[in-house]
């Protein structure tokens, strides 16, 4: 069967009712997305189908003919971030970066579809979403900025913020 | 994860065609439910229907008739009034209730752990009437008579009365990925007459009789309900703590009920 | 420390919302096999195996028992005194349902389940303990072969024991003996991502090992002791880990995946299910203890006598080390100069317990805390005033003796009381940590006081 992936027209190979998850990580290597339960109760896996937030580790491939996958791969690179990656580096939303994609991929689709600042309403539409490390505050800072629409400066290093240099702290 | 037959129907009847008599046929919705099943190699089907391309989804109304395809996701059934529109609300989180879909809840099984089918009780409030195929062929029939052949049958639709007014209470769920472990619908109907169902209870979803006659007394109507379920213990709830809040939930349906009339 | 306060990126902030993280799970090596266990279905068991059907399966590689394992114990701790204890695959009994069995490396993940199935398994039932209370009971079931609880503290005790001053005085010179009881439970980790391993053999004939362990030399060397192997032979990558809070030491998939590659020949990856995590994975330990205070009506503690039981779990792990800690806090930040401490290892037939942050303290700092609470409520007393009362200061002693140099719980709490907006009585507001005097020195503290200059 055929999807896009970030824009690109893939093929698949693998039997009908292998989750979208196990599609893109195993054949496709789509590493972002994470294994996190397999159950849909977790969000590591979420990707963007269609325009909606989905769990990809529910979705049999075989009901996905022709549908345009959006995962995190395909927000922006280390060159070019992308605003939700931006804000998410600057707010210091990650820390173990397992549960990030699913966070990052909920939140592109929150604020796509057109999600304000108002903080339940972002806890909302990330409800479904775990993280053990950050206690969420952070990450709903991240996408509160967005929805408003701030710009991110990330160029601050070790050496512009007054630390002495002595080795390459950047 | 191999099955040796899937298949993708792009129509209703081509859907009931692959469906036949249902005999070694899993049906898959959103896939909430069955893939993990299929994931943790519980099941392992021979035959699967990846339902979601059959055009089964949408609701219409007619006048006061609201009609709701089988694989409308539980998530555009949020804006309706109580008892529906809060229960589907309350499912899952908004991913899995934006591809979980009605009939997949409907006719979920009983839980290992926890319950599930939390639609079940406002459509049975509702007075629901469901449209399915299976052995025997096609049928409508309320969705009392329908929930205990769930499992063997294929819905392509269920429709209802829209209600005056309705409630819908539950036991807050610590979690979205949390089920709900009681809840309560209540609906009075355009004729007067009020139905109260319960969900997790053990089973499926049921009607409650004896709060029903009780449902100009709310607190008797509380009392009264505790002898219409059964009480098991699972992972969410013990039997005993159910048997507590039932009373409560039953009455706050009632009283909303009131309210809102 | 110009750090402090600065804004600066993680070094690995980028690579996380690009999803470029390379966590243990996203390592792809060709040819890899998948590896799945055979785990206890029952708590505690005789058990015989017999793996040959797995073993004869088209597509099973490798099969591992506790015959592979050229030490099978798992006496990581043994440089800190503590004996190995544990099994890493289960020889002639099990004691915890999930306990690995066997481990089976296979081509794809339903032929690995399905040699798994396939392993005949005898089991001879035992009794179980569940109930940490009843290890003591004559009658309770004998589930370790140490008995019920860990018996090698130094010079072979059976328990971490402290006797400060004079405990009997405390107890008849109060006005008040205030008791509680406080029972944790036990707490998963829940990482978002579960344990994971890929081992790759090199023809050189060392092992590359990809971990999730949050102690990648310790994993090492636990790793080469199963294996009697030199540290050279092994080669640890790691150092992303997607979560750990304690429960990602405990090496638990390293040895048997190592051992897997080498029987097979071929890289091995094993990723934990969820449902294995949280019913396999060892978590935080549950605990029961008992405080009894001997009080003043005017909120002096003048002793502690206190019960300490730690459930280990099957087996012993890092538990005499967690209690050890919980020991040398029993009294939190308050000075009680008489104490009757003694706290137990105890066995049981659940999932082995382990580190999870604050290891040990954070059951005590519970029970020191909501105790203190407890008293002021039995008093009628101020739950703050009682607690700058009796606050470590300069030259209070800790319960084993050491002297407080610079103790800052007079500081905080005080700083607590101004946060929430609580009123304190003039003097309570100035008292500082200086070493104790006039008001702060009632006649039983003054045989505790010692030097800091001696810390």
């Amino acid at each position: 069967m055929n999807l896009t992936v970030n824009g690109l027209a893939r093929e698949v190979e693998s039997g009908p009712l292998t989750p979208l998850l196990r599609v893109l990580r195993d054949e496709l290597g789509v590493h972002s997305p994470k294994v996190g339960c397999e159950q849909g109760g977790c969000g590591a896996c979420t990707v963007v189908v269609d325009g909606a937030p989905r769990r990809s580790c529910l979705l049999p491939v075989g009901g996905l003919e022709g549908a345009e996958i959006s995962t995190v791969e395909g927000l922006g690179t280390p060159d070019d971030l992308g605003v939700v990656q931006q804000a998410f580096t600057h707010h210091y939303a990650a820390q173990c970066g397992f549960c990030t994609s699913g966070m990052m991929m909920a939140a592109q689709a929150y604020v796509d579809g057109g999600g304000t600042d108002d903080r339940e309403a972002i806890q909302e539409a990330l409800a479904g979403h775990v993280c053990r490390c950050t206690g969420y505050v952070k990450i709903v800072d991240a996408v509160a900025a967005v929805a408003r629409g701030d710009s991110f400066d990330l160029t601050v290093t070790a050496a512009s913020a007054g630390m002495t240099s002595g080795g390459d702290l950047q | 994860m191999t099955a040796s037959e899937v298949l993708v129907p792009t129509t209703a009847d081509e859907a009931v065609a692959a469906f036949g008599d249902g005999a070694g046929v899993t049906v898959i919705g959103g896939g909430t439910i069955v893939m993990p099943e299929i994931t943790y190699g519980r099941l392992r089907p021979s035959k699967a229907i990846l339902l979601g391309r059959a055009g089964l989804a949408g609701i219409t109304r007619n006048g006061s008739t609201v009609t709701i395809g089988a694989t409308t996701p539980v998530a555009e059934l949020a804006g309706l009034p109580a008892p529906l529109g809060p229960c589907a609300a309350n499912v899952g989180d908004p991913e899995v209730r934006g591809q979980a879909t009605v009939a997949g809840n409907l006719c979920a099984g009983q839980g290992l752990a926890a319950p599930r089918g939390d639609l079940q009780g406002p459509l049975l409030a509702l007075g629901a009437v469901v449209r399915s195929v299976g052995p025997g062929g096609e049928r409508s029939e309320p969705l009392e008579s329908f929930l205990p052949e769930r499992e063997s049958r294929l819905i392509l639709d269920v429709g209802y009365e829209e209600a005056p007014a309705g409630a819908w209470v539950c036991l807050d769920r610590p979690h979205t990925h949390d089920y709900t472990a009681l809840a309560v619908s209540a609906v009075r109907a355009s004729d007067g007459s009020v139905r109260v169902a319960a969900t997790g209870v053990a089973g499926h979803g049921v009607r409650l009789p004896s709060a029903e006659i009780n449902a100009d007394d709310p607190e008797a109507a509380g009392a009264a309900a505790t002898a219409d379920v059964t009480f098991e213990d699972d992972a969410l709830a013990s039997a005993w703590y159910r048997e507590q809040t039932l009373p409560v939930l039953v009455r706050r349906a009632l009283a909303g009920l009131k309210e809102a009339s | 420390m110009k750090a402090v306060g600065a804004r600066l990126p993680r070094y690995d902030g980028v690579a996380h919302v690009t999803g470029r993280t390379v966590f243990v799970d996203d390592v792809r090596v060709p040819g890899t096999l998948t590896v799945k266990a055979l785990r206890s279905p029952v708590h505690h068991a005789g058990i015989s195996v017999d793996t040959s059907p797995a073993e004869q399966m088209k597509g099973v590689h490798a099969v591992v028992t506790h015959a592979d394992v050229p030490l099978n114990v798992y006496g990581h701790l043994s440089g800190l005194g503590i004996p190995g204890d544990e099994p890493l695959l289960a020889e002639d009994d099990v004691r915890y349902k999930g306990q690995p069995i066997a481990i089976v490396a296979a081509e794809d993940e339903d032929t690995a389940n399905e040699a798994v199935a396939a392993i005949k398994l005898d089991l001879d039932e035992r009794p179980a303990l569940f109930d940490l209370r009843k290890a003591f009971d004559p009658d309770a079931p004998k589930i370790h072969h140490w008995g019920n609880w860990y018996p090698h503290f130094e010079n072979e005790m059976d328990r971490r024991q402290i006797r400060k001053g004079d405990i009997a005085w405390a107890f008849d010179h109060a006005d008040v003996i205030v008791e509680g009881v406080y029972r944790p439970a036990a707490i998963e980790h829940v990482p978002l991502e579960t344990q994971v391993c890929q081992v790759v053999p090199e023809p050189s004939g060392r092992l590359t090992i990809y971990s999730c362990t949050q102690a990648l030399y310790f994993s090492m060397g636990v790793v080469a002791a199963h294996l009697q192997v030199p540290l050279n032979k092994l080669k640890l990558v790691g150092g992303t880990v997607g979560g750990g809070f304690g429960g990602k030491v405990d090496t638990a998939t390293e040895t048997m995946c190592s051992l897997a590659a080498l029987k097979s020949g071929r890289p091995v990856k094993w990723r934990w299910t969820r449902e294995e995590e949280f019913l396999c994975s060892s978590t935080r330990a549950p605990w029961h203890m008992e405080i009894a205070d001997a009080v003043t009506k005017d909120g002096w503690i003048l002793g502690r006598k206190m019960l300490t039981l730690h459930d280990a779990g099957a087996y012993a792990r890092f538990s005499p080390y967690g209690l050890t800690k919980h020991s040398f806090h029993h009294t939190g930040a308050y000075t009680i100069p008489n104490l009757e401490f003694d706290g137990y290892v105890v066995f049981t037939n659940r999932v082995p317990t382990t580190a999870m942050r604050g290891f040990g303290v954070t059951s005590v700092s519970f029970a020191t805390e909501t105790h203190m609470s407890r008293i002021a409520n039995v008093l009628g007393l101020d739950p703050i005033e009682i607690r700058l009362k009796n606050a470590n200061r300069i030259g209070d002693t800790s319960p084993n003796g050491i002297v407080y140099s610079d103790p800052s719980t007079v500081a905080t709490i005080q700083t607590i009381a101004e946060a929430i907006g609580h009123e304190l009585p003039a003097a309570y507001r100035t008292t500082t940590s200086a070493k104790r005097e006039g008001e702060w020195l009632p006649e039983h503290l003054v045989a505790q006081l010692g030097n800091p200059e001696d810390h």
